[in-house]
């Protein structure tokens, strides 16, 4: 049946069109591949939703998208052309920001407003967890800022990598500590040093 | 195989197989094609399936009525020349049995022998996809059988 997979890849095109014309793929998604390994990638109505580290997607972030937006998950290429782009051009140091629209919707309102902050931390620099709680109005909720950014759904663009414990370690990250270096190293264009940075190196903006 | 909860689940998880039953059943590339597009559409119009763990028979029930629909409406005999496409991978019927079987079966026979001694579909789940009992599955499948072998020799 060696034949057979391109002249179904072929079907599931036209299939993708169709049920895109119909309104029945509401989010298309695709596996990228990068330099730290396939991530899953999903686009809905409204911007990117998810960027997930593997070829296949989490079970919980794809339970966020049903109950958002339905059923209606579908394998679609084009739909994620454009990020694929974006964090191709970003991992070979072309890009310093992402141009495509993100959705955090399907967070809750405290979520969103941790990721909004950590979406503001530019290209190269660090923020605290608990820098990232200040800015969003409450010191005392630096713990539970540090949740939101560890379940950050768009990982990457909304770049959490960027984000370190208050004694300039690196702290935690969805795609492991190896991923966060070879970000930080992409950005900062030095290794991460042994025991993190000394804390004047950390934003305090 | 997991419960599929999005349209990409389920079509990952079966397309393969819907197109190549499709193929099995009218022996035409273009005909399967437009088989698993009704079939894929119809399952998705239709979310959520009747019932856990039974999306492979909804799907293949699907597919046997559009096969079936097409065919009604084309009034033709299937044609035969894209049949090598879905050669069975490792059960023990041959490209023979099955274009002497997709030759010489009525509708319900055919379908109900290529589920069974192709797909591999259990008895209740050829049941399940054909609408009918699960004895009359048997039934249809050994009387398919008898046909074909009578046509093999």
């Amino acid at each position: 049946m060696s034949e057979l997979g391109p002249v179904v890849a072929d079907a599931r095109e036209r299939l993708m069109a169709r049920a895109r014309r119909e309104g029945l793929g509401t989010v298309g998604y695709r596996v990228v591949e990068s330099p730290l390994g396939p991530l899953w990638v999903a686009v809905g109505p409204r911007g990117v939703l998810n960027i997930h580290y593997g070829a296949e997607p989490s079970a919980l972030e794809l339970r966020r998208i049903v109950r958002a937006y339905g059923p209606g998950v579908l394998p679609d290429t084009r739909r994620v052309d454009d990020v694929a782009r974006e964090l191709d051009q970003y991992f070979s140091g072309k890009r310093r920001e992402f141009d495509v629209a993100i959705d955090l919707s399907p967070l809750t309102p405290f979520q969103r407003k941790v990721l909004a902050v950590t979406a503001r931390v530019p290209y190269g620099e660090l923020i605290t967890y608990a820098k990232v709680a200040h800015n969003t109005g409450n010191d005392k909720a630096y713990r539970a800022a540090a949740g939101a950014i560890g379940d950050n759904p768009i990982p990457i663009v909304v770049p959490c990598h960027r984000v370190v414990a208050s004694d300039g370690t690196l702290g935690g990250y969805a795609g492991g500590l190896d991923a966060k270096r070879h970000l930080l190293k992409l950005e900062r264009g030095a290794d991460v040093p042994r025991g993190g940075w000394p804390p004047a190196h950390l934003s305090r903006s | 195989m997991t419960h599929p909860t999005t349209f990409g689940e389920l079509l990952e998880q079966h397309e393969r197989e819907i197109f190549a039953y499709a193929l099995r059943l009218t022996g035409d590339r273009d005909e399967a094609d437009d088989v698993y597009q009704d079939t894929f559409l119809a399952a998705f119009r239709a979310w959520p399936p009747p019932r856990r763990g039974t999306e492979r028979a909804w799907l293949y029930k699907i597919a046997t009525n559009k096969a079936i629909d097409r065919g009604r409406r084309a009034k033709r005999f299937v044609r035969l020349g894209d049949l090598p496409l879905a050669a069975p991978e490792r059960d023990g019927v041959s490209l023979a049995d099955l274009a002497t079987a997709v030759r010489t079966l009525p509708t319900g026979q055919r379908a109900a022998f290529v589920l069974r001694k192709v797909q591999g579909l259990s008895y209740a789940e050829v049941s399940h996809a054909l609408e009918c009992s699960e004895e009359a599955a048997r039934s249809r499948v050994a009387e398919a059988m008898k046909k074909v072998k009578e046509a093999m020799r």
